[in-house]
């Protein structure tokens, strides 16, 4: 058995927005942070001169103590004058002077070796003494002839403490400009996206079979090339649906024609006697021509309720309980026939919507209810208002349907196995196909008979 | 009673010409809405069932034709075509009724009796129904030729009823139609006059049929 290779997980490609978040705050953080650096390093590079400035006075005041006489010059450092010297708080300060062979002559004989260059500038460099980081300055000078070299040094707590005053000066000022640009560039993007959000709002919240045109004005230019193909590709997809419900309605229609000839054909036949013998085989006949005509109806209404430019700016309002009221007079003699009592609970309901839709839904939920419910059962169909909604209801005393085929009873020529009578399995794909396009809800459960009660609850019209 | 029928299709023709003459009618059968108006100009019918798929000219420019001459002839549309745009579209044109393919003669039979029975109401101010009559002009009613005592709001109810037979009539439209007799009736009180009217008809054909939470309908009596 070979091992299940699972496929390199693929990567979500980078959304829009995201594409130009980190294409804009990229660049925008790294010249900001590089920015604060150079700032950074400039300030203490100042500041390290003005301290070296007072380094190197410390030199020439070393240079001042050295007594220039004849023939050899000397150093006359009083102890209250090395004192004020060495006095460099936070610093401690060190110094030696030393004379042309190397001998010193004052100051701390332990410093690094230092040569400085002859010349009249003091040199710095960086250096550890005793293990610690030290600002060294030499020195060489020369009186009378003589040769001597002076080196001063301090540690670099003065040093370190501006840095680490510059630092917080600076940036805690940047750390806020970097957080205020990534605001505006997060807030920026999003502002601009709005657009491409508001059409995708608009093509979320259609319904399935709503393919009407997206409105292009107003759209930015850039998408509006990618809309107006999308537009292109609803009315293909529009066109292609007409044309098939327009074949399904036109068969159906076709077909009732001859299917009214051959009822008629047969009426006759039964009246002039020809089954008299065989009733059971007019009976079949009889029911077979009555399934045909049942399910050319219903595939011309489905036909209908699915093509049907169903825009709610079309919807008119609909007096629930008169379409109740007019069940009455559709089914009476089909409940009679079964000897099923066909009642009413009719209050005031009123919605928005097709009239002949909804008319048509009811008359699916009663016939079904007929169909379904055995002779001498109750079947009642109500009406009401409540709490902003309208509702209609149909309840039977059949045999309920058991909950294992709840959820299939919408689909498309779904029958329960094993049900009686001759349905065509489209009558309650029909109802939710309208109930869908009024944006109402249906409920089934089961009806105080143990039967099944059927509500459709709109929004009410106030 | 004479039936023009105007229907292309020859199967669907044929069997309704056939069935209405076995309950007595006079049928004539046009195949094309020209032909229909050349019938209807020179003939005289008491009714049209009109097929609105029709070769040229539809079944509904048939029925425009007939009314804007001022031909009051019931017609009864008999089509393919259901929904109640269609429907809406049909009596606007000026039909009378409307049913749909496929349907049973005996059906087809009964929308005639009481189209029919319609009319007669207004040409003759004379209304009949299984054994009974009403003279609205004289505002005398017999049953199966005994004179048939009613009062006002009896009377108002069972023409009522008869007219719309065979559809429903809800106890509301009930309450309207005596408004005239009673302003303040109450759906209780034509509960009253209905069966007090049951009992004058105990002889008859018909019945009253109750309708749970609507209203009546006018039945035959079965035996």
């Amino acid at each position: 058995m070979q091992p299940k290779t699972n496929p390199p997980p693929q990567r979500e490609p980078l959304s829009l927005r995201q594409r130009l978040i980190l294409a804009l705050l990229t660049p925008l953080i790294v010249i900001l942070a590089s920015s604060s650096i150079f700032d950074y390093q400039l300030a203490k590079k100042t500041a390290n001169r003005a301290h070296d400035q007072a380094l190197a006075d410390n030199v020439f005041d070393l240079e001042s103590h050295i007594k220039r006489q004849n023939p050899s010059p000397t150093l006359d450092l009083t102890e209250e004058a090395e004192a004020m010297l060495r006095s460099n708080a936070p610093d401690m300060l060190y110094f030696s002077v030393s004379d042309s062979s190397g001998k010193v002559l004052a100051g701390d004989t332990d410093l690094p070796k230092t040569h400085s260059q002859k010349g009249e500038q003091v040199e710095f460099r960086d250096g550890i003494y005793q293990d610690k980081a030290v600002r060294i300055a030499s020195y060489r000078a020369n009186i009378r002839n003589q040769e001597f070299q002076i080196v001063v040094l301090e540690t670099t707590e003065k040093r370190q403490q501006a840095s680490s005053r510059i630092l917080t000066a600076m940036v805690i000022p940047n750390l806020a400009v970097i957080l205020a640009t990534m605001l505006a560039v997060i807030f920026g993007v999003r502002q601009g996206l709005l657009p491409l959000r508001e059409v995708e709002h608009d093509i979320a919240v259609r319904s399935a079979n709503d393919l009407h045109e997206i409105e292009l004005s107003g759209t930015p230019s850039e998408i509006r090339p990618m809309l107006h193909r999308l537009n292109e590709l609803f009315a293909l997809v529009r066109e292609s649906v007409e044309v098939q419900q327009r074949f399904i309605a036109d068969a159906a229609h076709q077909l009732r024609t001859p299917l009214a000839g051959l009822q008629t054909q047969l009426d006759l036949a039964t009246s002039e006697g020809a089954f008299s013998n065989n009733v059971e085989r007019l009976q079949l006949i009889e029911e077979s021509t009555a399934r045909i005509g049942h399910l050319l109806t219903q595939l011309l209404t489905y036909a209908r309720a699915e093509t049907s430019n169903a825009i709610k700016a079309n919807f008119e309002p609909v007096q629930l309980n008169l379409l109740a009221e007019n069940s009455a007079s559709i089914f009476l003699d089909a409940a009679l026939a079964k000897n099923i009592d066909l009642g009413f609970e009719i209050s005031p309901a009123t919605t928005l919507g097709f009239p002949w839709m909804l008319q048509e839904a009811l008359s699916n939920l009663i016939d079904n209810a007929i169909r379904y419910t055995p002779p001498g059962g109750i079947i009642t169909v109500r009406s009401s208002s409540a709490d902003k909604q309208a509702c209609i209801e149909v309840e039977d005393s059949g045999p309920g349907i058991p909950d294992e085929h709840l959820k299939h009873v919408f689909e498309r020529f779904y029958r329960i196995p094993g049900s009686p009578g001759h349905g065509c399995g489209l009558g309650l794909a029909i109802v939710s196909e309208i109930v869908q396009l009024h944006g109402a809800r249906i409920d089934l459960e089961k009806s105080p008979q143990s039967g099944l009660r059927i509500r459709i609850s709109f929004q009410a019209l106030a | 009673m004479r039936i023009l029928i105007v229907e292309d299709d020859n199967l669907v023709a044929q069997g309704l010409k056939q069935g209405l003459q076995q309950l007595g009618y006079t049928v004539d059968v046009a195949r094309s809405a020209e032909e229909a108006e050349a019938f209807a100009v020179g003939e005289d019918f008491d009714i049209t069932l009109v097929d609105i798929g029709l070769p040229k000219a539809d079944g509904l420019h048939f029925i425009r034709q007939l009314r804007a001459r001022g031909n009051r002839l019931p017609a009864l549309i008999l089509t393919a075509r259901d929904s109640m745009d269609d429907t809406i579209k049909g009596l606007d044109a000026g039909a009378d009724d409307y049913m749909t393919k496929p349907y049973r003669l005996p059906e087809v039979a009964a929308r005639i009796r009481a189209l029919i029975r319609r009319s007669n109401a207004v040409v003759d101010a004379c209304l009949h129904h299984d054994g009974i009559r009403m003279d609205t002009r004289s505002h005398t009613a017999t049953l199966n030729g005994e004179p048939l005592d009613l009062t006002n709001r009896e009377w108002a109810i069972l023409e009522m009823l008869l007219m719309a037979s065979p559809a429903v009539v809800s106890k509301d439209k009930l309450v309207q139609g005596l408004a005239g007799w009673d302003k303040d009736i109450t759906p209780n009180a034509i509960e009253v006059h209905v069966s007090r009217l049951r009992q004058k008809l105990t002889t008859g054909t018909i019945i009253i049929r109750t309708v749970r939470g609507i209203g009546y309908r006018v039945d035959a009596a079965q035996n």
